[in-house]
């Protein structure tokens, strides 16, 4: 008895364990150093310079060594050891990282006053309930698109000033810096690190503005820590810290012009149900919360896209959906009804998994995760992945604008109106096309062209998250297999783009 | 949709400790665990939060004439991580890259007074339930299995036991709490008594 008391104890204390099974990204040796990125061709950014640094000669450079020597490494704490090890896996992952966390953390719906009306998320008062922003699908496939181009244009100007100056790593100048993360041949000035820190916190500050404190620790962060590990001495992070901040301030002149403060223009609601009646749909789409909630974003389909132009976004737009009482809309509804009546544990887990609803980073922040976890694992230097991101995020972002274009332009309704239920939150925009379908389908897409050996993981996975949202209830069968189409064709367009900027 | 099924099953031991003059001590060990693979992370249409649960509880009670009785419990739950359905999660300000979930573990106190004669019993409680640490539920937002859910209940428990066969019941309401609903909970049990 007394063995068997022992026993259950001990299996259940180690049961009970609580440590997480996270990802642990370790700092890395990139497989090629892309030493002419520096002609890459950006997406917004043109014209930005750099002062020549001092030469490792002078007087003023040495003396930054020296603090390096004696100040900096020698007193060094473990929070900032560990500081090291997190940044040293990668600024653009880091950044990505903390972009989609605050995706997630402002992924919140407005909640409706005791009046039944749902107040507005303000950008002058972006702490007030409701908080500002509402990071849904769109802001977010936005916000982390304007992140990634911002950092892939601001590395391709720091590779063309690195090789231009070609001012060594401070560990090349003296060697009896040891620096605490690989190394590799890399000009250190301007500091890559510094300039992604500075873009990206320019970029996360304006889709952000209630983080200004948290972006601000993590940026004194991120560019302390170069100095901690003896990889850039102060002035290479200055210049890293201006450059990133010109490219970023041209970046952000695109993104305050490209329509999104007009994307919630309610007013054209009325006609979009019009047209939609027109069209021959004798239910058009109507919110289902209670009270009756606006629609989200009537308007994104306006905003400006980044790999085609809008005539060529409007001809690519997808074909009228099944209208109620046709052979294919019951079709549909009949695979829904089974659903609805006996929904798998394997489907409701599919449908779960790709949910990326309030409180998550969203399905493109999910395809984000995904594509910067296959650059790592493929060792892609920062400028590399800042490109490979922001193809992923330009695609993920025109899928959105597309998407959202061909959802009004439709009106169509949710199958909910039709009495079925939802094993997952039900979006409140209409139905047809799927979003999930579009943005993982372009996103897929890209990320299949830059990872030629996965191209059938991602394919299967755009599938799953595709057909979540039928095995969720809350897609007719068609929304996804044309969004999917759609997403496919979206994505083609940034490939193309890709294949002509000279990072081949 | 709702779900329906089995949730969990628990088994328990319970020890007499010390007893003397009207007061009595007993020690309670206690496993619980889920019995079928159900979905976890739908709050509030979970039927179980999907955690193990290894409980340690002491319980002391008094004799008092005529039937009454006095009894206090205190325990402490042990609680696993559980595998959520999705590959990541926001607890807190931090987003989980992971499908683990660290469920907080919990206490639970109760204070009860009753009547007892032979095996029929007719009870007044009040119990506090409260986990160690957790985040809350998001304006706007489903609950989740990392929250810091409390919450304290009264009730009315009762017991009928002729013979082997017999019933009982219990109704219980949530007078205050956070991260939990407001319920007010029903239950009925069909009782036999072995002879051992």
């Amino acid at each position: 008895m007394r063995f068997l008391y022992t026993f259950l104890v001990f299996v259940l204390l180690a049961s009970c364990s609580k440590e997480l099974d996270l990802e642990v990204d370790r700092p890395y040796v990139p497989s090629n150093l892309d030493v002419s990125a520096g002609a890459w061709k950006t997406f917004v950014s043109s014209d930005v310079s750099v002062a020549a640094p001092r030469l490792v000669t002078d007087a003023a450079y040495l003396k930054e060594i020296d603090s390096l020597k004696k100040v900096v490494i020698p007193s060094l704490t473990a929070a900032q050891k560990t500081a090291i090890q997190y940044w040293g896996a990668g600024a653009v992952l880091r950044w990505n990282e903390i972009g989609r966390e605050l995706a997630a953390r402002y992924n919140q719906p407005p909640a409706a006053n005791a009046a039944g009306i749902y107040p507005v998320p303000n950008p002058a008062d972006p702490l007030a309930d409701p908080r500002f922003p509402f990071a849904n699908p769109p802001y977010t496939a936005r916000a982390l698109a304007y992140l990634s181009v911002a950092q892939y244009d601001a590395l391709v100007a720091a590779w063309k000033f690195k090789y231009q100056y070609n001012r060594k790593a401070p560990y090349e100048v003296d060697a009896s810096i040891k620096p605490l993360l690989p190394v590799s041949t890399l000009p250190a000035y301007p500091s890559e690190d510094a300039v992604v820190a500075q873009a990206s916190y320019v970029i996360l500050l304006a889709m952000f503005p209630g983080e200004g404190p948290f972006l601000a620790g993590k940026l004194a962060e991120a560019k302390n820590v170069r100095l901690w590990a003896g990889m850039n001495v102060g002035s290479d992070v200055a210049a890293g810290t201006s450059l990133g901040a010109a490219v970023a301030a041209q970046v952000m002149s695109r993104a305050r012009a490209d329509g999104m403060s007009a994307a919630n223009n309610q007013a054209i609601v009325p006609g979009l149900i019009a047209n939609s009646k027109a069209l021959g749909f004798v239910k058009p789409w109507v919110s289902q919360e209670i009270p009756a909630r606006p629609p989200m974003l009537p308007n994104y389909g306006t905003v400006k896209t980044w790999n085609f132009d809008r005539p060529t976004m409007i001809s690519i737009r997808p074909t009228m959906p099944y209208l109620e009482g046709s052979a294919e809309f019951k079709k549909d509804m009949a695979e829904l009804e089974a659903i609805n009546k006996n929904q798998t544990r394997a489907q409701a887990a599919i449908a779960n998994y790709w949910a990326d609803g309030p409180g998550s980073y969203t399905p493109p922040g999910h395809w984000h995760r995904y594509a910067s976890k296959a650059g790592v694992e493929a060792k892609f230097s920062e400028v590399r992945m800042a490109r490979m991101l922001a193809y992923v995020g330009t695609a993920l972002m025109d899928a959105g604008i597309a998407c959202w274009d061909t959802k009004y332009y439709y009106y169509s309704p949710r199958p909910q109106q039709f009495g079925l239920k939802t094993s997952v939150g039900l979006p409140n925009f209409p139905s047809y096309t799927s979003g999930h379908s579009t943005f993982s389908f372009a996103a897929s897409t890209v990320l299949s062209s830059f990872f030629p050996a996965k191209a059938s993981l991602f394919n299967s996975y755009a599938q799953e998250a595709s057909e979540s949202r039928v095995f969720g209830l809350i897609h007719f069968r068609v929304d996804c297999s044309m969004g999917g189409k759609h997403g496919k064709v979206i994505g083609d367009y940034a490939v193309k783009r890709a294949q002509a900027d000279g990072g081949q | 949709m709702g779900q329906q099924g089995l949730q969990d099953a628990s088994l328990w031991l319970k020890a007499k400790g010390y007893s003397a003059h009207g007061l009595t001590l007993h020690g309670v060990l206690g496993v619980s665990a889920p019995v079928s693979n159900y979905v976890p992370d739908f709050m509030p249409m979970s039927i179980g939060i999907g955690s193990k649960a290894f409980v340690t509880r002491g319980i002391i009670s008094y004799d008092l004439p005529k039937h009454i009785y006095l009894n206090s419990s205190i325990a402490y739950q042990m609680r696993s991580k559980v595998q959520a359905d999705r590959d990541g999660y926001l607890a807190g300000d931090r987003f989980y890259n992971t499908s683990e979930v660290a469920v907080p573990d919990a206490f639970d106190a109760a204070l009860r007074v009753g009547y007892l004669k032979k095996d029929n019993q007719l009870e007044l409680f009040a119990e506090h339930f409260s986990c160690v640490g957790g985040d809350h539920i998001r304006r706007n937002d489903m609950p989740f299995m990392t929250n810091d859910m409390t919450m304290t209940s009264v009730g009315v428990y009762g017991k009928y036991q002729p013979k082997h066969l017999g019933v009982n019941a219990r109704v219980a309401y949530v007078v205050d709490g956070r991260n939990v609903g407001q319920s007010l909970s029903l239950s009925v049990g069909l009782l036999y008594l072995f002879k051992l």
